[in-house]
């Protein structure tokens, strides 16, 4: 392919665009992230109008105990819980649907498809329609449960502090659970079937080969499921900005809310950046520790 | 730690099938054991979905309270419809939304492809590093770009403009197109594009008439990501587009259940003309779409 010495040059020339727009979206944005989370500016001034205020930003965050509990609540009620559940679930599932039993009965096509659903539709989209099946008083969950005397009016499931987070839980996994049964579901299918075969000449009953057959081989698998799942859970907005708000009061705030609180809602654009320079170093810790503990698990085993 | 080898690994596998054999009524029974956690799977998986459409059916007295069970499927109609492209600005939405999507869409698709040409047919120094840094943007939160991208872009005028969002968008679908467009482009003979330049074809040429036509499959596919990522964003649209004039549908369906009094047939008739396109769009695509997500998940 050699033919003229603009060949050199030629690659750049082709992916130079894309480049181009890329940067301008992530790595623009990124470097001047740090430069105003040391300003003063509200979001109806220009930026030439930023007053420097060194680590105010910094030092505000962290004398305010709304930070240690929407970091609290980012990281065990929406990351954490919404992250374990899914894998228990999503590992039954695609346990399930690869049952002969489901081949058997001309099942397993039309579950597989189901199951995705709610992939399909966009997230505003869920949050609307669990909203309305949550509603307090003409939700069909209170109906149901009032019609058959469970509970005696509605549950405003919520605005209630006890119901509020579990149903914020059920719609992030309702919504994101499908991404971690397809991945599982592929896992499942590279296991050689003859270590099953050899379990089971050793009298290992289901429970045993599940434990020292399926386990061991989808760790690879189950290792890129929790790093990806975590990072994008820790960073979601939309959930609980549009279930709650952060409410009732601040009681379900997370980081990602808190950020956009700080910087639309209480026009101070260097606090938001601040937080969101916090959430990377986190993020960041979480990655390279986990990326470590799976490296040195793996070295084990190998 | 425990390394599953057993001593029988090499002994003859014929006889294990035929070890258990059960009676008719038993594997009935089992079979229940799966069939009924699975139907219960299913209704939960698909009841959202499917009471969100028909409340948009309901008449809104049925929606007001209770209503007696023989009469819960009267009256149903379009009239939520009626009030929501009637009543509201959502028709104006819907074409925000399309026009906002489409643009994007096409600029991706486009700088993807040329992009991933350059990385895939030719070896230079920084290509892997190239190759990485475009994978790795996307495990940068979203969230944390939204308050500099909104400084800069007030600053030089792209807040409310459809450029702003639409630039924002082809970034943000770029990198997975360039990924999903390099691994479709690395399985190409490079015969075919040898062959074209014989004949005396440009670089650009070699990629719009000769590697995009045979990269169709692919470029559904990139197309169809692309497109459903921009419909369903909210964050951005959110924040970059606050006029009436250029809400998107996820905006304009968020501002409906975040107000007081809310119309819940409307608000479900929206939301299920946002699901659309999404729903449609991704059974078209599903099997490639679910396969390459599986197949790169699995291989690192």
């Amino acid at each position: 392919m050699a033919n003229s010495q603009s060949t050199r040059h030629e690659p750049l020339l082709l992916i130079g665009p894309a480049l181009i727009v890329i940067a301008l979206l992530f790595a623009f944005p990124a470097v001047y992230n740090i430069i105003l989370s040391f300003q003063k500016l509200s979001p109806y001034q220009s930026p030439g109008e930023a007053i420097w205020v060194g680590l105010s930003n910094f030092t505000a965050l962290f004398t305010n105990n709304q930070t240690a509990e929407a970091a609290w609540n980012s990281a065990f009620w929406l990351t954490t819980l919404t992250v374990v559940i899914r894998l228990v679930l999503g590992m039954a599932i695609a346990l399930l649907l690869q049952s002969d039993v489901l081949a058997r009965w001309k099942l397993r096509g039309v579950c597989r498809t189901a199951v995705l659903l709610p992939w399909m539709v966009p997230p505003v989209v869920a949050v609307a329609s669990w909203k309305w099946i949550l509603d307090g008083n003409t939700g069909v969950l209170n109906q149901v449960l009032v019609g058959l005397g469970v509970i005696p009016r509605g549950i405003p499931f919520l605005a209630d502090t006890s119901t509020v987070w579990w149903s914020i839980i059920a719609i992030v996994v309702w919504r994101e659970l499908p991404f971690v049964v397809i991945v599982l579901m592929a896992g499942l299918q590279s296991i050689p079937k003859d270590q099953y075969e050899a379990a089971s000449l050793d009298h290992a009953g289901a429970w045993k080969s599940f434990l020292h057959v399926t386990v061991p081989n989808l760790r690879p698998v189950i290792t890129v499921i929790v790093i990806v799942t975590v990072i994008q859970t820790f960073n979601n907005f939309v959930y609980v900005w549009l279930a709650t708000g952060g409410g009732p009061g601040t009681y379900t705030q997370v980081l990602a809310t808190r950020l956009y609180s700080a910087a639309f809602i209480n026009n101070s654009l260097g606090q938001g950046a601040a937080i969101g320079i916090m959430m990377s170093v986190v993020v960041a810790i979480f990655a390279i520790i986990y990326f470590r503990l799976a490296d040195r698990e793996n070295g084990a085993r190998a | 730690m425990t390394v599953v080898t057993s001593p029988h690994h090499t002994t003859d596998l014929g006889g294990v099938k035929s070890a258990v054999r059960r009676s008719p009524n038993r594997r009935r029974l089992r079979d229940l054991l799966i069939i009924i956690p699975t139907f219960v799977l299913l209704a939960v998986t698909i009841f959202p979905v499917v009471w969100m459409i028909f409340t948009s059916l309901r008449p809104a007295d049925a929606l007001a309270g209770a209503v007696p069970w023989n009469q819960f499927f009267s009256g149903l109609g379009f009239a939520s419809y009626e009030r929501l492209f009637n009543g509201t600005s959502f028709a104006r939405y819907i074409l925000n939304s399309l026009m906002i999507s489409c643009i994007s869409t096409l600029f991706t698709v486009i700088l993807a492809n040329i992009a991933a040409f350059g990385l895939s047919r030719f070896r230079f120094r920084f290509r892997r590093a190239m190759i990485f840094l475009i994978i790795s943007t996307q495990l940068l939160p979203f969230v944390v770009l939204v308050t500099p991208v909104y400084t800069l872009f007030s600053a030089i005028g792209l807040v409310n403009s459809y450029a702003g969002i639409i630039i924002v968008y082809t970034a943000m679908t770029l990198p997975l197109a360039v990924f999903l467009m390099l691994g479709y482009f690395d399985t190409i003979p490079t015969v075919l594009d040898e062959a074209a330049r014989m004949d005396g074809c440009s670089t650009l040429g070699v990629i719009f008439r000769i590697i995009m036509p045979v990269s169709l499959p692919g470029i559904v596919t990139v197309t169809v990501t692309a497109f459903i990522a921009t419909w369903e964003e909210f964050l951005f649209a959110s924040v970059l587009l606050t006029s009436e004039q250029l809400k998107t549908v996820q905006v304009g369906l968020a501002g409906f259940f975040g107000e007081y009094s809310a119309d819940w047939g409307v608000i479900m008739a929206a939301a299920t003309v946002a699901a659309v396109p999404t729903i449609v769009l991704f059974s078209v695509v599903q099997k490639r779409l679910v396969a390459g997500m599986a197949a790169g998940s699995v291989k690192e």
